[in-house]
Parts: structure tokens; sequence; C-alpha cells
């Protein structure tokens, strides 16, 4: 395991959206995607990660379904919405414009200014 | 927003099964946690307890995803309404007290409230009703404040007044419907073509009446209500064309009109057209309204009444410069009058209403202020758990919601149980006879009325939250705890806010007692007014003799007279008469005489009377006293001489020296030619006609029935029997002599002055009702209050009597507080009852509104009410035993 970044605020989320939006996945499949999609970077707290779908589900972000597992256990799978694919795209947008906007501005020199 | 909303509805619905999920989606986590550790190489115990570590408290997360989900607020609601419901268990007096308090004030206001909104806040229902007014004529100083419209009036009138939008008459009426041996008699409603487009609700099937058929001959058509469609065509789609038999003619079936049509508080289901001729509507007519025919109109949208009446006031001044009568109406204070529709028909019952409403209010109040004193007691006595808890970090935000959450719950349950009290309330008012108010039929019990009782209980809930929260929260927590746990002497703004709302509670009970008082003693002497004739052992019965059966004089003459002879020959029968409208009749209608020797002095008006037709022994029958002269009797209507009798009120008024015996007088407001007068042959006590509380002197004259009458007369009988049991020979007499007459409204003329009593009787029995439930209310506050005192100084009272109090010393201490109050919340009360007589001074009959004896009684009986309530915690003061008291704590 590789040094683990904290998370920022209000990324859960954003991430959660978008290990759904590979394939329907069940809670501790939505952990495990998370962490193999970020390289290990990323830590999550295993307890967080519930209030956060519930959330999301609240919102209508994302939908439930109960399924069955690989190993045969009934499972809740969660997968993206309409409405959810939506607020992935614009965040992801929003992401990126923020992150390059932070990198052109680290990435300053003096004789640039 | 509206997206959340359903997602937790759908949880709400289901929390079961949310629960169930969640909790197996957390332990399906673990599971795999566990499994992953294992398989990793972690022993398996080891994996078990490790995965439970990393994932953290199952409690915690679960009470974060609920919170996520929005579902907190719930929880914390249905705990609060469990604790609540707990409490509200544990002390099934307090609930009990409560509850009844709550479901009896709360039920009284329902049914009024029922009343109020049926009769004065519910539109007419007709579209835009309140651009719905009429229009009526009114000769104030002639003593004829309504006299309906005139066809005249509609003709003239009609397109003529840019405020209305349409004008229309009615009249009111019965026809014998149905084929030749029917006497089915129904309510029919005579109405001008424009009638219908109006009141802007048309036949739903069929047309409405045109121009055309306003005359006698053209009249023979008719519109049904659906009920009547439905009960007598079987609701034949076919209906319009065919024939319905009415006063033996028959009318073409026109319309059907739509379900539900109703207009005000006619129960007609037939309407016809309003016939009339040539010279009905000639400006000479204009006058001759006789309060029979009535007007509506529509006012233009954005007109106002005060425009119409504007335009009326103009046309009628313009129509009078040429109308030789002009200075004669202009004397008797003739004017027209716009008044809204629904306003005008209500108008008699409006204050009526009012006051009822009003008092249910008080009762509400004094019933709010005993809930309010017992939480505070209540309160008072947990003020020490809720500082302990304040100080343990329970929010301000949380004892307040508590506190709704507690009062809410039980004013929603006795607002539940007042729905039930209510929907009773109003069965007993329509026993008593409000569905004969105006509009007092569509009084009803419905989803409306449940719906704005239920928001009156939740605010009420809301109200009583309020002092308990303040005093739970008022501050010093330290001082709650101590003076708690010394169990010293109660904190003096509790005990002054108790005593406060006490006094209040007396003086409100006042106010009703003394309310209550006054009417019933308004009744009383309504009551005890001489209707001016002997109205005991009379039977009295309307029946209708149609103008195409007995067409002339002689025929009728005839009926009257197998009718009488008839009746004399029943058992026990002493005298039998017929007159065209008996006394108490409903109807009191004047026309206008003159006395010949009396020109009218300038500025002097023309003046209304009562006046009579009478056949056969009437005066006899009605038990008048003859003050001079002679009675007219049967001969007078046979015989060509022209005779008449006056009333006392109408001799004293034209001769107020002399004698009446001999005097002359025409029929119409003008002097006419001498064979033509009526010669005074004898003077009778004076008849109320409208009511006993009418109080104006209008004089009254009592012509042969030959000479004055209508299409149905009353049939009066004196009996030494019950004049009830009279009721089958009179309907067996009549059928023999013609079976096709119908005969209707037979009732004692006893019956008939109780029922004219009816807008004096409801307020003073309701009135009654409160004040019992008032007493009863003050009762139980004066002793919750001061049992609570009691409990609470038991210790203080323990220590004085170890130092030697004698028992009987601590009983007057208790007696002696409540009977101050007492005397506050009276001296308040007597001026609170002050203002509120002199409010409703015309709801009063020879009752001042300051009456020092109905004062006197409702003080005397309020306070040995409350004296007798605070006798037993007085009496348990003085039997506390000092050991046991200084034991308790």
């Amino acid at each position: 395991m590789g040094k683990s970044a904290e998370l920022l605020p209000g990324t859960l989320d954003l991430l959660i959206l978008k290990a759904v939006s590979l394939r329907p996945l069940h809670g501790y499949g939505v952990l495990q995607r998370i962490q193999q999609i970020s390289g290990d970077a990323l830590e999550i707290p295993q307890g967080s990660l519930y209030p956060a779908l519930y959330r999301l589900e609240h919102q209508q972000l994302i939908a439930a379904e109960w399924g069955v597992s690989d190993n045969n256990r009934r499972a809740k799978y969660y997968k993206l919405s309409a409405a959810g694919r939506r607020r992935l795209r614009e965040e992801t947008a929003g992401w990126n414009r923020l992150a390059s906007a932070m990198a052109a501005a680290l990435n300053t020199t003096p004789e640039e200014v | 927003m509206l997206r959340r909303l359903r997602s937790l509805f759908r949880v709400l619905t289901s929390r079961r099964d949310f629960e169930e999920g969640m909790s197996g989606e957390l332990r399906f986590h673990i599971d795999q946690l566990t499994e992953d550790l294992a398989r990793s190489g972690v022993p398996r115990q080891e994996a078990a307890r490790r995965a439970r570590m990393e994932f953290g408290s199952l409690n915690a997360v679960a009470e974060e995803c609920r919170e996520a989900r929005g579902l907190n607020p719930f929880d914390e609601l249905i705990r609060q309404l469990r604790h609540a419901a707990r409490w509200l268990r544990k002390t099934p007096g307090f609930t009990a007290t409560a509850l009844m308090t709550l479901a009896v004030c709360l039920g009284a206001n329902i049914t009024i409230f029922a009343v109020v909104d049926s009769i004065l806040l519910r539109p007419l229902p007709f579209p835009e009703a309140s651009r719905l007014v009429t229009v009526f004529n009114t000769y104030p100083k002639a003593g004829v404040d309504r006299d309906g419209s005139s066809i005249a009036n509609y003709y003239e009138r009609r397109g003529r007044i840019p405020a209305f939008a349409a004008v229309a008459m009615y009249s009111y009426g019965t026809a014998v419907v149905g084929e030749a041996g029917s006497i089915e008699r129904e309510e029919i409603t005579r109405v001008s073509p424009d009638f219908f487009s109006t009141l802007g609700t048309g036949p739903a099937m069929g047309r409405s009446f045109t121009d055309e058929e306003t005359s006698d001959q053209t009249d023979k058509i008719v519109i049904l209500t659906d009920a009547y469609w439905r009960e007598h065509f079987n609701a034949d789609p076919q209906v319009i064309g065919k024939q319905l038999r009415m006063d033996g003619t028959w009318n073409t079936v026109a319309g059907v009109l739509p379900p539900g049509f109703r207009f005000l508080s006619s129960a007609a289901r037939l309407y016809a057209p309003l016939p009339s001729r040539p010279e009905d509507r000639s400006s000479r007519q204009r006058h001759s309204g006789g309060n029979t025919r009535q007007m509506i109109a529509r006012l233009n949208p954005g007109a106002t009444l005060a425009q119409a009446q504007a335009q009326i006031d103009a046309q009628n001044a313009t129509l009078e410069a040429d109308d030789p009568q002009a200075k004669m109406m202009a004397d008797a204070g003739f004017r027209s009058v716009v008044a809204s529709l629904h306003a005008d028909h209500v108008r008699s019952i409006r204050p009526v209403v009012l006051w009822m409403q009003a008092g249910a209010m008080v009762l509400l109040l004094i019933g709010g202020v005993n809930l309010t004193n017992l939480l505070l007691i209540r309160a008072s006595s947990r003020l020490k758990e809720v500082a302990v808890r304040q100080a343990l970090g329970a929010s301000r935000r949380r004892i307040i919601s508590e506190a709704i959450v507690e009062t809410t719950l039980l004013t929603l349950v006795g607002g539940l149980l007042g729905l039930v009290a209510g929907a009773g309330g109003i069965r007993l008012l329509s026993v008593l006879g409000a569905d004969r108010l105006p509009l007092g039929s569509d009084i009803a019990f419905d989803a409306r009325l449940a719906c704005i009782a239920v928001l009156g209980a939740i605010a009420m809930g809301l109200a009583l939250a309020a002092p308990v929260a303040w005093f739970s929260l008022r501050g010093h927590m330290t001082v709650a705890i101590q003076s708690e746990t010394r169990g010293g002497t109660p904190s003096r703004a509790a005990q002054n806010l108790r005593h406060g709302f006490t006094v209040a509670q007396i003086a409100l009970a006042m106010i009703l007692l003394t309310s209550a008082g006054l009417l019933g003693l308004s009744l009383e002497r309504a009551m005890a007014v001489s209707p001016g004739f002997r109205p005991d052992h009379v039977l009295t019965a309307q029946i209708a003799v149609p103008w195409n059966r007995y067409p002339n004089w002689p025929a009728r003459l005839a009926f009257n007279e197998r009718l009488l002879n008839g009746m004399a020959r029943q058992p026990g029968v002493s005298a039998a008469g017929v007159v065209n409208n008996v006394p108490f009749s409903g109807n009191s209608g004047k026309s206008a005489a003159t006395v010949e020797g009396h020109p009218r002095l300038p500025g002097e008006s023309p003046r209304g009377h009562y006046s009579y037709g009478v056949d056969g022994d009437y005066f006899a029958a009605m038990g008048f006293s003859l003050l001079e002269g002679r009675f007219l009797t049967a001969d007078d209507s046979r015989r060509s001489a022209r005779f008449c009798v006056v009333d006392e009120d109408f001799a004293r008024y034209y001769w107020p020296h002399g004698s009446a015996l001999g005097q002359r007088l025409f029929v119409g407001s003008e002097a006419a030619t001498g064979a033509q007068s009526f010669t005074v042959v004898g003077v009778v006590s004076a008849a109320k006609q409208a009511g006993l509380t009418d109080q104006t002197a209008q004089g009254a004259v009592y012509y042969p029935y030959a000479l004055r009458t209508d299409d149905k007369l009353f049939l009066v009988v004196r009996t030494s029997i019950q004049p009830e049991s009279l009721g089958l020979a009179l309907q067996k007499t009549v059928r023999q002599i013609d079976p096709e007459l119908p005969v209707t409204d037979i009732r004692s003329m006893d019956t008939r002055i109780a029922d004219s009593l009816v807008a004096q009787r409801s307020p003073a029995l309701v009135a009654s009702v409160f004040s019992l439930i008032a007493l009863l209310l003050i009762a139980v506050g004066v002793y919750g209050v001061l049992s609570y005192a009691v409990a609470q100084r038991r210790r203080e009272i323990g220590v004085r009597m170890a130092l030697g109090a004698r028992p009987d010393q601590i009983r007057s201490q208790f007696l002696w507080r409540a009977i101050r109050l007492l005397a506050a919340g009276e001296m308040l009360g007597l001026t609170g009852a002050w203002l509120t007589g002199r409010a409703m001074r015309t709801l009063l009959f020879q009752v001042p509104p300051l009456h020092a004896a109905t004062f006197t009684a409702a003080a005397g009986v309020i306070g040995v009410v409350s004296v007798a309530a605070c006798l037993l915690p007085a009496h348990r003061a003085a039997r506390v035993s000092p050991m046991e008291a200084l034991a308790d704590q």
C-alpha cells in the first residue's frame, strides 16, 4: 500500500458516483473499486461510506436494488441514475477545471509574473 | 425538493423494510471485510475483530444513515410522541379532566361554528355569488319596513340601471300538483324569465322561461328541480314537453335544474313563470310590492352596492317627478334599498349566531385557562427534571418542542373527541329547529368543518405550549433545583400567574352567566306578553281554496259556511271562524286604510295596518275581548252593508278622544266615494301579528270576509278538549266538503306562539348550556389550583401545625385565599358583563343590560360553586398530619 492521501471534503460523493458509473456495485464493492481506481492512493474510512451512499440515494443520484453477490448472498447494489450521470459529468468538469487552475497556479515561476 | 420529499415518504411508509435493509447491508459489509482479511492470512477471529474495529460503531453509522435519509426529525418526533403518550397515561386523572374540557369546549365551538359557517360564511351556491343583490321598497314612516318590489319596478329597472348586469323577480307560493283528486301540495317559486340567468345557474336540461311566457295565458310551463324530476318522473331523459297538472291546469315541462339547485332557504321543487297583466306593469302599480314579490339583481363586474344604490335613487327621483302618489310616498319615507342578497337573507339571525359563537369562544377561553393552569401545575412539578436535563445539555429547542408535542397531542385527542361532541351538537341543533333558520338546512358536519376543527385543535396546542415552555425555561436553573429540593414555598411568579388565570376564568364565567340570565329573562318576559287574545285551546289550520275551483263570492262563502257548520258539529267545539291571515302565521304584510274626516296632516305619513277578512265566529274562536260595539258575524259577510271592526291601537290613533263606533274608513291610501266606505261597528283588543316582541302599535282593521280575501284561508276553532286532538276531524271535515283541498300547517295557537319565539329561545338555551359547562369548568379550575397549593405547602403546613397552628386556622387561610380570588374575578366579570349586556341589547326584550337581580344571582351562583370547589382542598389542608408531612421528603 503506497502513501494514502486525506480525502478532500465533498470528493467522496464524486468518487462514489464515478465508481458506480462503471457498473452496479454493492457498498463493499464501491469501497474496493475506489481504492482500485485511485491506485490505493485514497483511504476511505469503512463506516463513512454508508451515510454518503444513503445521502446520494436520498438525492436520487443513485438508485439501489437488491441483488445477489458473487458469494451468493443478498446484497444491495447501487447504480447511477440519469440525474447522477449528469451530476458526475458536471462535477468532473468542475473538478478538472479546478485541478488545472490549481496546477497552473502552483507551477508559476517568478519570471512568469 | 419534491423528489426528496417523495423519497422520504417512501422510506417512512416502509420504515421496517428500511431498517432491516440497512442492518443487512451493514452486516454484509463487515462479513465481506472479515472474509477478505481472513483470505489474506489473518486468523478468522482476529479478522472479525479487526473488521468491526475498522468499520466503527454500527449504531453511529446507522444513525448517520438515517440522518442522511432525512429521518431524524421524524424519529425524534415519534420518540417525543411516545414519551408524551406515556406521560398522559401515567396521570389518568389529569388526562381525563383535560380531554373532557377540550371535548366540551371544542365541541361547543364546532357546533356553533357549523352554524356560522353555513349561514354567514359560505357563499350562496351560485357563480360569483357576492355580486348578487336584492332590492326592496321601504316605507319606514308608515311602519312598513319591507314591501318587496313591484312588477312595475321590475320593468322600469330592467336594462336601465347601469350597475346591474341583470334584474329578476321571484315570488314564493304553493300549488296543488297532480291528477284530479290529488291534494299533494308543492312549494313553487314563480320567477321572471331572467331569474336563472341572474343567478348564473340555469336548467341542466331543457330551457329557461322566455319573455313571452309572462302572462296569465302563456305561463303554463314549469321547470323542475333535479329532486322532483327524479322522484316524480323517474329521472326520465325525455321529460321535456311532458305535462304536469298544477292547480287544475296542465303545464308543459320546459327544463330540469341541475342537482343541488336551491334558492336561498326555499324548499320549492317547481319553478313557474311569474305572470303579470299589463296594468301590473304600469307606473300606477309601482308601490304594490306587498312583500310577496321580491327583486334580485346581479351587479356588473366592478360595480359596487353604493353605485347601484345611487343609480336606483336617481331613477326613483326621476320616476316620482310625474307620479301623483309621489308626495304621499315621500311622506312615508319611501326608498328602494339595494342590499347584498346573502347578507339580507340572514340579517335577522346574524347577531344571534355571532353572539352564540362569542359565547362558545368564551367557553373555550375558560377551558383553555383551566388547561393552562393544570399544565403549569404539572410543569412546576417537573421544573427540577427540566433544570437537570438542561444542565446535562438538553437544548432549549428540545424543551420547547417537547412542550409543544405534549400539549398538541392532548389537544388533538381532545379535538377528535370534540368532533364527536360537535357532531352530536349539530344533531341537537336540528332537533331544536335550527333547520328553520335562514340557510339553516345547510348546517351539516362535513370534511371542511373537520379540517377547521383539527387545525383549531393544533393551534390551541401551540397556544397552550407557550406558557408551559416559558415557565419551564424561565432561567435560574440553580434556583429551581435548589428551591424544589428544599421543598419550600412555590415561586411567586408561578403562583401569581395561576391566580391571575383563575381570576380571569371567574370573570369570563360571570359574563357567560349574566348573558344567559339576561337572555332567559328576555324569553320569560316575551312569553309573558299577552298576544291580545286567548291562545289556549285554539286549533288553527291553513286551507288553500283556489280561485279556479271557487271562482266567485257565493261559492267561496258557501264553502266557508259548510266548513264552519261541519266544525261546529265536532265534539267540544265552542266556536269556529275563518280569517285570511291568522296571527303568528309568519306573514305580517300590512296595507293602507284611510279614515274619513282624518286628512293626513302635512308630513304625516300614511300608515300601514294589518287588515283581515273574517267569517263565522272568528273573534269568539280566537278569544278576543270586545271593548266597544259588537263583533262582526257571519251575517256581515252575506249582507250588502259594509261594516268593519277595528282594534284598540287603531281606534286610539285615529279617535284618541271619542268613540270609534259609527266612524267610516276606506280600503287603500285614498278616500273614495261614500258607497265604498266601511262603518266601524266594534272595537276589539289589539292582537300581536308578527310576534310577541313586536312593539309597534300598528293597528288592525277586520273586514267581512267577502271583501278582503286571499286564495287561502285559516280555519280557527276553539274547543274544550286538547286542540291537537281535533286535527284529524278537521281534515276529515274538509275532505268531505272537497277532497281536492289541501290542509296544511295544522297547529294549536299556543304552538304557533312558542314557535315564533325560536329567535329568543335558542340563544337563551345555548347560553344556559354554556353557562352550566362554564360553572363545571371553574369548579374544576378552582379545585385544581387550590389542591395543588395545598399539596405544595404540605411541608409548611406540617411545620406550622407542629408549632401549634389550629386546623381551622389553616382551613380558613386557604378559604380566604380562594374568596379573594373569587371577589377579584367577580368584580372584573361584572364590568365585562355590563359591557356585554350593552353590546347585545338587540337580543334583549324588556330587560335592561344592567339588571341587578341577574348580576347578583350570577355572582351568587359562581360564588357558591367556587367555594364548594375549594372546601375539599381546604379541608385536606386542615387534616395534614405534621408527622407525615415532615417525614415526606
